[in-house]
């Protein structure tokens, strides 16, 4: 059958007739890979050998040259943290910093709502559109003043995963000692009695307001819920047990951490705490 | 390579011919029987567009940085224990114990861990640095679609490296991290609760998920990425690299375009262009 002639070349004709002048282009009047584009490569390959090797040297020398002390912070911190221990009682749950926007991103989507969006959600819609990208960005020029749809979208993203970043850098973990003295305006607020003080110390202590905040304190990690008036919702005691001990079986997919580990008496003592805490009416 | 001589060749010139031949042997060996050499020399010598700048190195630099990681890795497993058991002697895990060995009684161990741990973080930034020089320049346009393709998923490879690494150690902040970070994972839909408990190795994170975690970090994902970045540079060196698109001069570019340019109206581009001319050959036309 014979090809129909066209009025205009497609898209696709043209694309194609670009790459065959790029090639006729580059064979005609480039320059040979060897040595011109190796020495370029080259210099920086050193270059990033350098700074990877000047990094490990400042944390060394910073944080444990002198010291001798593993849990020693330096310039860029310390050589390792405690050991893992799945029975703390405090810990700050923190990833490497390259996650940090991720884990930002869980502050502003709050449990339960809208929380999916933030763990899972947006992140696969970003995912998905930088993998799209050839295919939603057709046009054939590259120039960036002739893209200002791109350059504009990409200046958004790499500001909004910067203040991701940045917050999530600076995002401060109460201390639990500073929570503990809080423990006093506590049981003024919410009317304690006395029966549930342990379980607040034990709430200020066990890492608990890392993600939830309770009349005020604590950080909001995680989409974690306020748990000021918790217990307005007279959930019961076993079933604040059974949550502590596996916040997935009461929350299926719940991101907190189980505490079996504290032991029955400790989770009772939380659990009691907990029930008693009415937000104050 | 037999030079063929009008006259008798004297001694030092069939000595000579004999060095060279004995020199080239292996070389001449391995490319009858593979094509090899062949193909090294078509990789180093092949055009590439004249005017491609700084920002074009960032990929090498990656590599580079991929390379040290490997590097680094290879030797850290020899001492790495992935054991969250109890050390009788001293109460405490073990995989945190040889960390601590590796960093502080090792010869140069501190130097290796070193290099490996902020090598992580300097090979993320590069592989950003990379994709957004790809994005300036508009090189995931036809035909590199699919080069961007493969480009993200090592990213998304090189971000789970990341993760799987953090866990190693085994001290509070990477064990508290990874706790969420799973349930996390646990929170997609279908496959969440799935990928989470797979993760995990049962349903608490154990001595189970830190094996689970060093065989994922040591030997699936940067297997995975490997064939990745082979893909990635077969790719880039069957469609070649873009020139930047403000270029002046950039290859490809329309001949409209081309001569709507009065600086370069009739100075660059040879009309009809040379057809075939030979890849060492000087550029035409009075350019640098
Ligand atoms: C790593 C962050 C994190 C830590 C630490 C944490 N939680 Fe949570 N918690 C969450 C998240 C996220 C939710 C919401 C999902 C759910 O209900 O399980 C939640 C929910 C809750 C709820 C509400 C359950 C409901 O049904 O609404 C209670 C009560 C609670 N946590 C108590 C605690 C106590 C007590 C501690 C300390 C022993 C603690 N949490 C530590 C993240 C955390
Ligand atoms: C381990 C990580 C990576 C390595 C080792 C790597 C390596 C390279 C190298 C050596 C080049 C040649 C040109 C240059 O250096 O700029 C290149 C080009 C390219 N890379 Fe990567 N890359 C990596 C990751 C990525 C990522 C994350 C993306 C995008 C999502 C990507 C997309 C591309 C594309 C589209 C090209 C062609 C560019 C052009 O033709 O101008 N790469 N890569």
């Amino acid at each position: 059958m014979a090809a129909i002639p066209k009025e205009k070349p497609s898209r696709t004709d043209e694309a194609r007739a670009e790459f065959a002048r790029y090639k006729a282009d580059v064979k005609a009047r480039g320059k040979p890979f060897y040595p011109y584009a190796m020495f370029h490569d080259t210099i920086m390959s050193v270059f990033v050998v350098v700074v990877i090797v000047s990094l490990a040297v400042i944390w060394k020398w910073t944080a444990f040259g002198p010291h001798h002390d593993p849990l020693h912070k330096g310039l860029l911190g310390g050589e390792v943290a405690q050991p893992a221990d799945p029975g703390t009682t405090s810990f700050v749950p923190r990833p490497d910093w390259y996650f940090y926007f991720l884990f930002y991103l869980l502050r502003i989507f709050k449990w339960p709502e809208s929380v999916f969006l933030g763990t899972i959600g947006i992140p696969t819609i970003a995912l998905v559109l930088l993998i799209m990208l050839p295919f939603l960005d057709r046009r054939r020029v590259r120039r960036p003043s002739a893209r200002p749809v791109a350059m504009v979208a990409a200046v958004l993203t790499i500001i909004s995963m910067g203040v991701l970043t940045w917050k999530g850098a600076t995002a401060k973990e109460a201390l639990a000692s500073e929570i503990k003295q809080d423990i006093p305006n506590w049981v003024k607020a919410e009317h304690l009695p006395p029966g549930a003080l342990p379980g607040a110390r034990l709430f200020a202590s066990a890492g608990c307001t890392n993600c939830h905040t309770y009349n005020g304190a604590g950080g909001s990690q995680l989409g974690a819920p306020d748990l000021t008036a918790i217990g307005t919702r007279n959930l019961g005691v076993p079933t604040q047990i059974r949550h502590l001990q596996n916040p997935g079986s009461v929350t299926p997919g719940s991101p907190m951490p189980s505490f079996a580990s504290l032991g029955p008496q400790r989770l009772r003592q939380l659990a009691v705490f907990l029930e008693a805490s009415k937000g104050g009416k | 390579m037999a030079t063929t001589y009008r006259r008798t060749p004297t001694k030092a010139e069939l000595r000579r011919q004999r060095m060279e031949e004995l020199i080239n042997f292996p070389l001449d060996w391995v490319e009858e029987r593979s094509g090899l050499v062949g193909g090294v020399r078509y990789f180093l010598f092949r055009n590439v567009p004249s005017d491609i700048n700084w920002m074009q190195t960032l990929g090498s630099a990656a590599l580079t940085a991929f390379l040290v990681q490997a590097i680094t890795g290879v030797i850290l497993a020899m001492y790495y224990d992935p054991s969250a058991s109890t050390d009788p002697h001293t109460g405490k895990p073990v995989a945190w114990e040889s960390i601590v060995n590796i960093t502080d009684h090792l010869t140069m161990g501190w130097l290796v861990r070193g290099m490996h741990k902020w090598g992580a973080s300097v090979f993320i930034i590069l592989m950003f640095l990379h994709m957004g020089r790809v994005f300036l320049f508009g090189a995931y346009k036809y035909p590199r679609e699919l080069n961007w393709i493969i480009g993200v998923l090592i990213l998304v490879m090189g971000m789970m490296e990341g993760f799987t690494g953090y866990l190693l150690p085994w001290d509070q902040t990477a064990y508290w991290a990874s706790v969420v970070g799973i349930n996390l994972n646990g929170t997609a839909p279908f496959l969440g609760p799935w990928l989470a408990q797979f993760l995990r190795g049962g349903q608490e994170i154990s001595g189970e998920t830190l094996t689970r975690f060093y065989s994922l970090h040591m030997l699936v994902i940067p297997g995975a990425i490997i064939a990745l970045i082979t893909l990635h540079l077969y790719l880039v060196i069957r469609l070649g690299v873009t020139s930047p698109p403000w270029s002046k001069d950039a290859a490809g570019m329309e001949p409209e375009e081309a001569e709507a340019d009065g600086r370069r109206a009739g100075l660059t581009r040879p009309v009809p262009r040379p057809a075939g001319a030979s890849a060492m050959q000087a550029e035409p036309g009075g350019r640098e």
